[in-house]
């Protein structure tokens, strides 16, 4: 479970060293869009030495690889053996698992991973994709299914709803993780506005492409502190009557509140959010 | 009071010899126009060993190091530097002392009389046919004038410098204690007084430090009505500050003053009725120069009611919060704002020492790592400011109190704050970077840390 996922350039060492300070709960290491091509040899050498050698945090590390064969060959081969979580593996369709698999087979290499949908194709077989067993969650890439789409990413995020709702379906029936897309604009204000279509649509988490994005979208996955507050009422209740339904503020509580209760206390003990963890 | 058109003329009528000591102030910064030429004129007269009495060096004050390396200046006396200067002093010694004061320690030592000054040649924004000089009105407006009025007061022969005559103004420094005023055509150029960093961070690391800064401040819930705040003018405390105003507007408070070195951040919180008051020494932006001369609560204050240790209404003596930077600190909380570990000069006091030592609580904000350079160290290099009066290291990877402050500690219990003692942080930043090995730079001494309160505390040496 996690909030933000931050990605880190792997060739840059000041972003590197300072990669777990910004309190992302995740951080993916890029060795794909944001590194040159050639940069590439560098960026592996220094995400290598990265998660062999710098302590450890609490927050969850991935690793973006690339693609194209060769690269995705080199980039698996100086992963092996090292402790982080998962691969993220761009342009996810079912033909790219198949190239993926194929390599990773090949190098003995087993880890969870989180694909981003980004193309078109990939939304005519969602649901093979969320069926892989290796497949944690998924994220929308927004930017370049866009230009697929010769479409125009807007504020509003109309063209992309439908995408959108579909990672989320796609997520929810599988129980995976459905991460959004990052919002590339810095302004603050417009990334809340992105969140919030996110979070409407079931998301638990948000990419963040730059550090000053993670406090931000943390703060908004979390659950508040009011449905904190209503989320406890509803469970001491609950034990009260021991009734799977029942009346509170008005509001008739039956299986699905309660499910909701359950998981907002279970996000806000995993955040750390509830005083009772926090003594 | 005798008037003058021409800096010749000027320094004719001035008991000139060798050995003679001057002083200027620094509030125009990098664009002063008063310096470079009154140093120059006194080259050309041959004016030998001059002592300098200069509130703070600029990059662009190249003259001092060209009478430096002619041997026209032998000593200095000065609260901070930075640029040629620096590191000429850094790299050369000086043919005398070099001596680092700060601010509240420079007005005592005018005051009484251990800054003997001769001449003090005062940049003054607007002049009035009395003499009368503010720094708040002019082309040339810096604000408040804040550092130069105990030499007004003090040196044996004060002469004013100005481009501007008007009566229209309060007066900052009395036309009474003028014995001279020259008029020329610039006293500098004031839209490169704001060089520096005077913006709101956006960097990630300083917003990491600021918030956490701020989580601290409410966690001790330092943050009442009434509350009295000062912070400096770099990007991380200016984001403080404007955090903290925001948080003074959320929770329907008011803070009493914000003191020191006022930007367009405090004129912002003034205006909007989060702070009832601002003592200003030394504008840093226009925004500040403006609003000194608009806003009836905007106050200018002279250095020695700022922090001179022994001026007993002295501002931050009622000071709650300051917020202060640090180029090092060592396991017993001594900070280092003057040199580098390699002896460079890059700083000085200014007002560190003098707002650590008075507010209830000082704060120091920094990075724990500056590249592959740790923060924390065995022992600073120089000791700027002492331990004892620092409080709280916070940094984007932990914050750190002083043991001393068992208030501190007992008040952040059961909060989320990633509290932990200053010899784990260093444990925390060595993890990351290894162990730097330890140097023995302690060539040759070029001169001397001074206190506030006149005791020598550290000494400097030459650059390695």
């Amino acid at each position: 479970m996690a909030r933000s996922y931050l990605f880190i350039p792997a060739n840059e060492p000041r972003m590197l060293q300072n990669a777990y300070v910004f309190d992302a709960d995740a951080i993916i290491l890029d060795l794909e869009d944001s590194v040159a091509i050639e940069e590439k040899h560098e960026a592996r050498h220094l995400a290598k030495s990265f998660l062999k050698d710098y302590p450890k945090d609490t927050a969850r590390t991935y690793v973006r690889i690339n693609t194209q064969a060769d690269w995705l060959e080199r980039d698996l081969a100086c992963l092996q053996d090292l402790d982080f979580e998962g691969i993220v593996l761009p342009k996810m369709t079912l033909k790219m698992w198949e190239t993926y698999e194929k390599t990773a087979l090949k190098q003995g290499f087993h880890k969870p991973v989180i694909g981003i949908v980004e193309t078109p194709e990939a939304f005519f077989e969602l649901d093979a994709i969320a069926s892989i067993e290796q497949i944690e969650g998924l994220i929308l890439g927004a930017e370049d299914l866009v230009s697929g789409m010769e479409a125009k990413r807007t504020l509003e995020g109309h063209e992309i709803l439908y995408a959108r709702s579909m990672v989320r379906m796609a997520c929810a029936k599988h129980h995976i993780l459905a991460i959004d897309t990052p919002w590339t604009n810095l302004e603050e204000a417009h990334l809340q506005k992105d969140i919030t279509h996110a979070i409407t649509l079931g998301f638990e988490g948000k990419c963040a492409i730059h550090p000053n994005q993670v406090p931000v979208i943390n703060e908004a996955f979390a659950p508040s502190k009011a449905t904190i507050d209503f989320a406890l009422r509803v469970m001491k209740k609950y034990e009260e009557t021991s009734s799977m339904r029942f009346s509170l503020d008005g509001q008739m509580v039956d299986k699905p509140v309660l499910q909701r209760a359950e998981d907002t206390l279970k996000k806000a003990r995993f955040y750390g959010l509830l005083k009772e963890d926090r003594s | 009071m005798k008037h003058f058109d021409a800096l010749d003329k000027l320094l004719d009528a001035l008991p000139l010899e060798n050995g003679l000591s001057i002083s200027f102030h620094h509030h125009l910064r990098d664009g002063d126009g008063v310096i470079n030429p009154v140093l120059r004129a006194l080259k050309k007269r041959d004016i030998k060993d001059m002592h300098l009495y200069v509130s703070s060096i600029f990059p662009s004050y190249k003259a001092i190091k060209e009478l430096m390396e002619s041997g026209h200046i032998k000593d200095i006396t000065t609260n901070y530097m930075n640029g040629p200067v620096a590191q000429a002093i850094s790299q050369n010694g000086l043919k005398g002392t070099l001596k680092m004061q700060s601010h509240g320690g420079r007005a005592r030592a005018f005051i009484e009389g251990e800054n003997k000054v001769d001449i003090a040649f005062i940049a003054a924004p607007a002049v009035s046919r009395q003499g009368d000089i503010t720094g708040a009105v002019g082309k040339n407006s810096f604000g408040s004038i804040g550092y130069a009025c105990e030499d007004a007061r003090h040196a044996s022969l004060k002469v004013a410098i100005t481009d501007t005559f008007r009566d229209d103004f309060t007066p900052q420094i009395k036309g009474e204690l003028v014995d001279y005023v020259l008029e020329v055509d610039s006293i500098g150029d004031v839209a490169r007084m704001a060089s520096g960093t005077l913006k709101i961070t956006k960097d990630p690391l300083g917003l990491k430090i600021a918030r956490e800064t701020m989580q601290f401040l409410t966690a001790i819930k330092a943050i009442k009505q009434d509350v009295s705040f000062q912070s400096g003018a770099g990007g991380v405390s200016l984001s403080i500050t404007k955090m903290f105003n925001d948080y003074l507007k959320r929770h329907a408070l008011q803070a009493s003053f914000y003191s020191g070195g006022i930007t367009g951040v405090h004129v912002d919180a003034l205006e909007k009725g989060l702070v009832r008051d601002l003592y200003d020494v030394q504008c840093f932006d226009r925004a500040a120069a403006k609003s000194l001369f608009v806003n009836a609560h905007h106050h200018f204050m002279c250095a020695s009611d700022y922090a001179n240790p022994n001026n007993e209404k002295r501002i931050i003596k009622a000071l709650d919060i300051v917020i202060l930077g640090a180029s090092e600190i060592d396991l017993d909380f001594n900070v280092n704002v003057t040199t580098d570990s390699y002896n460079t000069l890059i700083g000085g006091s200014g007002g560190h020492s003098d707002t650590a030592e008075d507010a209830k609580l000082s704060i120091i904000v920094s990075p724990l790592l500056r590249a592959r350079t740790v923060l924390i160290k065995d022992r600073v290099n120089t000791i700027t400011t002492q331990g004892r009066f620092v409080d709280v290291l916070i940094t984007e990877r932990g914050i750190a109190i002083n043991p001393l402050r068992t208030d501190l500690i007992e008040a952040i219990k059961g909060s989320d704050l990633n509290v932990m003692s200053i010899e784990e942080l260093q444990k925390k930043a060595y993890n990351l970077t290894g162990i730097p090995k330890s140097k023995n730079h302690k060539l040759s001494a070029i001169g001397i840390v001074e206190n506030r309160h006149g005791d020598a505390q550290d000494t400097l040496y030459k650059k390695e």
